[in-house]
């Protein structure tokens, strides 16, 4: 998965794949997102093609850490497989969905 | 089955016959004599026309009787047919409602309903599998990087000790190049040394453990990663995919129950219809029942005739072969038949003279369904 950071807008845009393997990098960048000012962090999944059960994992604990932080994680513009996904595991109770 | 070929029996609608006129140049007591003779004529082949009919009659009656009792019997049996259809059914709309488990009707929407509820729960196990999974794999990373932390303050231990050891040494080659003035300082760069070594040894030891639980924190994690990696994506989709499949059963259930009860409204119908029927095939009874009033009645005017017949005959001067019938009227009457076979029965009977037959033995050829050709089509 590639990742692109807008810190001063609390954004990050995601790509391609997120799985497993991309548990260290995005660890680090939810901490460094939570190191910025603002309420919401917004992550754009409009170009992320697949995710699977690891990925949904560590959005759920991004999100508890978001909470803790009183911050609030906001998924926008998912698609395909990832929209599907969220639809099923009803995504949409746990976390603000934007389409 | 019903749709027979309609016959159309009719009489043609002609002019009655004219009688024989009467010999102009007969004084009136001849023509009295040759009127009385004609009423006579007339009363005999009445009396043949009613004794062809009253056979005609019974022998239509019993046709009827046999026809409607052969009709009653099929419509009871279409009726049993009609009941037993009704039955199945009913015992179909029963299937299309729902499964049967432990005699007990589970309605198909509820199976989808408990089938909902348990994907529902079996995915959100998997979420929280994941989310732990994941979160485990988050705290060994931690444990491994502390763990690391611990093994670069045993390299500076190390480095501290070898120090130290040296020291102990170096206090050592002081104390025995000061002779007896540095004894004490020996004992102390002996204890120094010791403590060193004891150090050294116990450094050893707490190496080896921080190996074993550095190696037991990467095997955790690679089996943890094993777990984690194991993607349930298509798990979780197999639940859309059953929801869909639920969706369509339930649809087609429904759809089922619609057509079983439009069948069962018009199996009762059926039903209904075939009871009328059945009921309806009965009238024989009564039509019986009237034509043996008919032939009673000309039984009675039959008699009537006779006993005119032979009064009026003992009035009359004796003529040679006695009266004599209007065959031409009679044959004129007979053309106006229009069933072929009824015609040559009349013939036979009324001018050949042919005796009748009885109802029972008619009974016997004519009994064959009309549509085997009883009935003469036009």
């Amino acid at each position: 998965m590639q990742m692109q950071i807008d810190r001063d807008n609390g954004r990050i845009a995601v790509s391609g794949e997120f799985t497993f393997t991309d548990h260290g990098p995005f660890k680090r960048m939810i901490t460094e997102m939570f190191e910025t000012k603002g309420k919401a962090i917004v992550i754009d999944l409009s170009r992320l093609e697949f995710i699977d059960s690891a990925g949904l994992g560590m959005l759920l604990l991004a999100r508890d850490e978001a909470k803790k932080a009183n911050r609030v994680l906001v998924l926008k513009n998912p698609g395909g497989q990832v929209k599907r996904m969220f639809g099923v595991t009803k995504f949409d109770k746990l976390f603000t969905v934007e389409e | 089955m019903f749709n027979r070929k309609r016959v159309k029996v009719a009489v043609a609608e002609q002019p009655a016959p004219a009688l024989a006129p009467l010999p102009s140049s007969q004084d009136e007591h001849a023509q009295q004599e040759e009127l009385l003779r004609r009423w006579m004529s007339l009363a005999g082949m009445q009396q043949r026309v009613i004794k062809t009919l009253v056979a005609e009659i019974k022998q239509t009656s019993s046709f009827v009787e046999t026809e409607a009792d052969s009709l009653s019997g099929r419509f009871q049996r279409l009726a049993v047919c009609a009941e037993q259809q009704t039955a199945r059914v009913e015992s179909l709309s029963k299937l299309a409602i729902g499964i049967e488990v432990d005699g007990e009707t589970v309605a198909i929407d509820k199976i989808a309903g408990l089938l909902e509820e348990t994907l529902s729960d079996v995915v959100e196990k998997i979420l929280l599998l994941s989310k732990d999974s994941m979160s485990m794999v988050y705290a060994l990373s931690e444990l491994n990087a502390n763990v690391g932390r611990v093994d670069n303050c045993m390299v500076e231990l190390n480095q501290i000790n070898r120090t130290t050891n040296m020291l102990a040494l170096n206090a050592r080659i002081e104390a025995e190049r000061a002779g007896t003035a540095g004894a004490a300082f020996r004992v102390v760069a002996n204890e120094v040394r010791e403590l060193s070594r004891t150090t050294g040894d116990l450094a050893i030891a707490m190496d080896t453990e921080l190996k074993a639980v550095t190696e037991g924190i990467a095997n955790g994690h690679a089996t943890l990663q094993r777990v984690a990696t194991i993607d349930m994506s298509q798990n979780l989709l197999a639940k859309d995919r059953l929801e869909v499949l639920m969706s369509s059963l339930i649809s087609r259930s429904d759809n089922l129950t619609q057509v079983v009860a439009d069948a069962i409204r018009e199996a009762e119908v059926i039903s209904a219809d075939v009871d009328g029927m059945v009921t309806g095939i009965q009238f024989q009874d009564r039509t019986r029942q009237r034509l043996e009033h008919v032939v009673d009645t000309l039984h009675v005017v039959d008699q009537a005739l006779e006993e005119l017949k032979e009064t009026t005959g003992t009035h009359l001067p004796a003529t040679n072969g006695g009266p004599q019938m209007d065959v031409e009227w009679v044959k004129k009457l007979l053309d106006r038949f229009t069933l072929g076979e009824l015609r040559a029965r009349f013939v036979a009977q009324i001018l050949e003279g042919v005796p009748m037959s009885g109802p029972e033995a008619e009974l016997e050829t004519s009994s064959v369904p009309s549509s085997s050709g009883s009935i003469e089509l036009f």
